[in-house]
């Protein structure tokens, strides 16, 4: 019994690897995914974090010199140059006046707050006018006799309870979206082939022709397509593992590493998903007339788990999708990254789910595979 | 932002003059050094490494204790706990390698510090772990801090009347330790078991004032746990701290010649020389008694402005440069009856800059103080400041009684580890010919003087950015000083609120006109 199993098993990897394209084309994502989530941290990082040398427009620079050099010593110039920054910093003509009497000069900030790539260097002038701002007013304090620690009637201590684990949490729940969705992307072309491509090649009535249930066949199929939903993740882990490393995460001040931890956590958590996003895909295709429409079902199927998943990991969803299948498991690895504790029950719930809709999905096909209609696409 | 050695003049003067601020802090220390003096347990000698906060700073830290003994001759004798505290990096390296930040004082907390460290070495906490220590004797390591209670107001006491030798007596009595245990070489041996223990196999130094002395001891001591060093306002094996007393004189100079070759400052104070002279006369015959506003609770209070008030507010002005750039503003002040801005100066150095000043006479009284010979001494002695330096820790020195350390402990340092050295122009404690003593037998070493800084140049300048080519290369011969060298000197201040020129009264009326007219 269970060698014929394994002897249809290896017919179904065999075929599957005798159409080399298709194959491949599922293992791209697995491959080329981690690498695109890396090339676009990096173009983010770079974008996102103040450059070194800020360049911005600063007029009237000559009515506030020591303001001007003070701001250079933070890196921050008056630039003409093409990278210099949509950001504009006017100085008022009574500036000088106004601070020699013990007033506020005035300086105008020009910036669009909206334009997501300048919020860092606005800030980083905003922070750099308060500590000159605040320089000089601890030092007008101590030329009238006053110690400065007056004006700071409030010390506000914080403690951040974030980890470099939790911090980094956000961008590895995003990675973790991927990696599920490895798992239904992999294994797609080869569920297509093995069923609904089949069928095309007037196989498959000559497979149910052998003295060999339909349980085994349905097993043996779902077995095959499995295994390669669970190469193309330890090909995303694996991927992940090192290109994850390149990226300068400590700009943002944590950083992301796919450890081993990590790596086992998901191959067990994605093992029953990868179950049954096998029995789906199979159980559509078959369902489906021919290879085309089984490839445009699979594809509408696919949103479904899809949109799970960003629910999961953007928190955008009601409190009952943690025990749903994919977005419950999304949701326990998250905590699991975040340094929390390992959410067990949400974990079983969920992946208890899962194998259920995936027995359910293999035995409809167990059904289907009796009915003539199927097993000749009619 | 004081890094000081010797941050304090009052300290120096009298060093045991230290109340109020600290009081409260210091009864508690007290309270918490009985249960350390109970001996430890031996079997457990490191107290559960856990997660903890630093003041300053919202991120989550590693704190943890190890217990040494005080004497380590006698290993099962007192114990003590050094406390250290692990900022974690951010992206941490495979190496097992840290930077180990070193404070000054003698008798400054690490821990306490956390904050500027953390921004000054940004850079380097991307990658590398950064451990600060409190040295025994400062911070939370068994603090040997003195609450003097024999004045009611810092502000109105006349230091000339003070008794040295008796506060000094009376802290001694005070304080539960061993003091002669407290010096630098039996601190260093407290570091490296930190790193041992941490399970660190290389670090990197950063040494800062007298943190350079404990960085030059680590080299010379445990020269195979040391991956790089840096030295930031160098003291020399070579050279005794109070040989200070002449880089304070020659820090004055510095900033009369600053003033007087800066434009707007010449023009606003001209005889700024001859009006410090005039005070410093002034006050040399009888302090001034005034009733001014307390800086801090504003209530009417006594002021005895005495001629070691004047100098020692100006003198912690020196070490940075945002205090430095109202001087010649206090000093004209002052020699137009108005101490308010010397007041409001001296009233920032009045918590000694947190140094325990126990700690810091063991150093001083172990270290440099019996080293001095008569020449130096005599040259010490025309300084003002290294005049009153030598007649207090003459007395507090005796007191205290510190054997002398050993006459190795005076040669420079000869070793082959990457070493930058960094100095500024106008360090008013270690200058740069101070660095240019110790890089005497130091063979892989570059030191670099920055024109504008002054004590604590990675602080002010460039310098962090050079720390952390250092760390990253593990090499000195890249290391290019050139950015040091860029103008980033602020103007001084040219009354009590600007900086920037002040419009004359012609312009002045006329913008008023235009603005009027419009």
């Amino acid at each position: 019994m269970s060698n014929k199993i394994i002897a249809m098993i290896r017919k179904e990897l065999i075929d599957a690897a005798r159409d080399k394209r298709s194959v491949m084309a599922g293992l791209y994502y697995a491959v080329g995914t981690p690498l695109l989530m890396c090339a676009m941290f990096f173009l983010l990082i770079g974008q996102l974090t103040s450059p070194e040398d800020l360049n911005i427009k600063i007029d009237n620079a000559k009515g506030a010199p020591d303001l001007v050099k003070f701001l250079s010593s933070r890196g921050i110039k008056h630039g003409e140059a093409e990278d210099t920054k949509e950001i504009k910093l006017i100085i008022s003509d009574d500036y000088a006046a106004n601070m020699a009497k013990g007033l506020s000069a005035e300086v105008i900030l020009i910036a669009d707050a909206s334009n997501e790539k300048l919020q860092n260097s606005i800030r980083r002038l905003e922070r750099s006018l308060q500590e000159y701002s605040g320089e000089m007013g601890s030092l007008r304090l101590i030329a009238r006799g006053i110690d400065p620690r007056i004006m700071q009637p409030i010390k506000v201590n914080v403690k951040d309870e974030a980890t470099p684990d939790s911090k980094a949490g956000m961008i590895l729940g995003l990675a973790t979206m991927t990696m599920i969705y490895a798992v239904f992307i992999s294994g797609m072309n080869l569920a297509i082939d093995t069923s609904a491509g089949e069928r095309e090649r007037n196989s498959l009535a000559l497979l149910l022709s052998h003295p060999v249930s339909t349980w085994e066949i349905v097993i043996a199929k779902i077995t095959a397509v499995t295994i390669f939903a669970m190469v193309g993740l330890i090909l995303t882990l694996l991927i992940s593992k090192v290109a994850y490393s390149f990226v300068p995460w400590q700009e943002l001040g944590f950083a992301v590493s796919v450890n081993t931890s990590f790596i086992v956590m998901m191959l067990l958590v994605g093992l029953p998903v990868a179950l049954m996003a096998a029995c789906l895909q199979l159980f559509v295709s078959f369902m489906a007339k021919s290879f085309k429409e089984a490839q445009s079902y699979i594809t509408i199927v696919l949103i479904l788990p899809m949109m799970l998943a960003m629910a999961a990991s953007y928190n955008i969803a009601p409190e009952a999708i943690q025990w749903l299948p994919i977005s419950g498991q999304m949701q326990a690895l998250i905590e699991f990254i975040k340094g929390r504790e390992l959410p067990l029950t949400q974990i079983a719930v969920s992946s208890a789910f899962t194998l259920a809709i995936a027995i359910g999905l293999a035995i409809g096909m167990q059904k289907s595979l009796k009915s003539e209609k199927i097993v000749f696409g009619l | 932002m004081l890094h000081g050695m010797y941050s304090q003049l009052r300290a120096q003067i009298s060093p045991v003059l230290w109340r109020h601020k600290r009081a409260s802090a210091a009864i508690l220390l007290a309270m918490g050094m009985i249960p350390l003096a109970v001996h430890a347990d031996e079997t457990n000698n490191a107290s559960a490494q856990q997660a903890c906060y630093v003041d300053g700073l919202s991120e989550q830290m590693q704190c943890g204790a190890i217990s040494v003994p005080e004497n380590y001759a006698e290993p099962d004798g007192k114990q003590i706990q050094i406390h250290y505290v692990v900022m974690p990096a951010t992206k941490p390296s495979d190496r097992k390698e840290a930077l180990l930040a070193i404070a000054g004082g003698p008798g400054q907390s690490a821990i306490e510090n956390a904050q500027g460290f953390d921004r000054m070495l940004t850079k380097v906490r991307q990658t590398e772990d950064v451990i600060l220590i409190d040295q025994r004797g400062t911070g939370q390591s068994n603090q040997l801090q003195c609450v003097g209670d024999a004045f009611d107001s810092a502000l109105a006491v006349d230091e000339s009347l003070f008794d040295t030798r008796a506060e000094t007596q009376k802290c001694l009595d005070e304080l539960d330790a061993d003091v002669t245990q407290y010096g630098s070489l039996n601190a260093l041996k407290d570091f490296e078991a930190v790193r041992a223990h941490l399970g660190y196999q290389k670090l990197h130094l950063y040494g800062v004032s007298y943190g350079t002395r404990m960085a030059q001891l680590y080299m010379r001591h445990y020269p195979d746990s040391l991956v790089t060093v840096t030295l930031d306002g160098v003291v020399p094996m070579q050279q005794s701290v109070l040989a200070i007393g002449n880089a304070i004189a020659r820090a004055f100079e510095l900033l009369i010649e600053d003033c007087s070759n800066n434009q707007l400052c010449h023009k606003q104070f001209p005889d700024l020389k001859a009006d410090l002279d005039k005070v410093d006369a002034e006050l040399t015959q009888a302090p001034q008694i005034s009733l001014v506003p307390d800086p801090l609770t504003g209530e009417a209070t006594k002021l005895t402005m005495t001629r070691s008030k004047f100098k020692g507010a100006l003198r912690m002005a020196l070490y940075s440069p945002a205090t430095r750039s109202l001087i010649p503003h206090a000093i004209h002040q002052a020699a137009n009856g108005n101490f308010q801005p010397i007041t409001g100066l001296y009233a920032m150095s009045m918590d000694n800059a947190g140094i325990a000043m126990g700690m810091h006479a063991s150093v001083v009284c172990g270290e440099d103080w019996q080293r001095l010979t008569p020449e130096l001494r005599e040259q010490t002695n025309q300084s003002y400041f290294g005049h009153e330096m030598l007649k207090t820790f003459a007395q507090s020195c005796e007191v205290w009684n510190m054997p002398a350390v050993d006459a190795s402990f005076s040669e420079p340092i000869a070793s082959d580890i990457p070493t930058l050295l960094l100095s500024g122009e106008l360090d008013p404690a270690t200058p740069p010919s101070w660095g240019e003593i110790a890089m005497e037998k130091l063979s892989n070493a570059k030191h670099f003087i920055a024109p504008y800084a002054t004590h604590g140049v990675a602080y002010q300048s460039c310098g962090n950015d050079l720390i952390a080519q250092l760390i990253e290369q593990g090499a000195v011969t890249e290391l290019d000083g050139e950015c040091l060298t860029e103008d980033i000197r602020r103007n001084f201040y040219l009354n009590a609120s600007t900086v920037e020129a002040i419009p004359s009264d012609d312009a002045a009326k006329s913008d008023e006109q235009t603005a009027l007219n419009q």
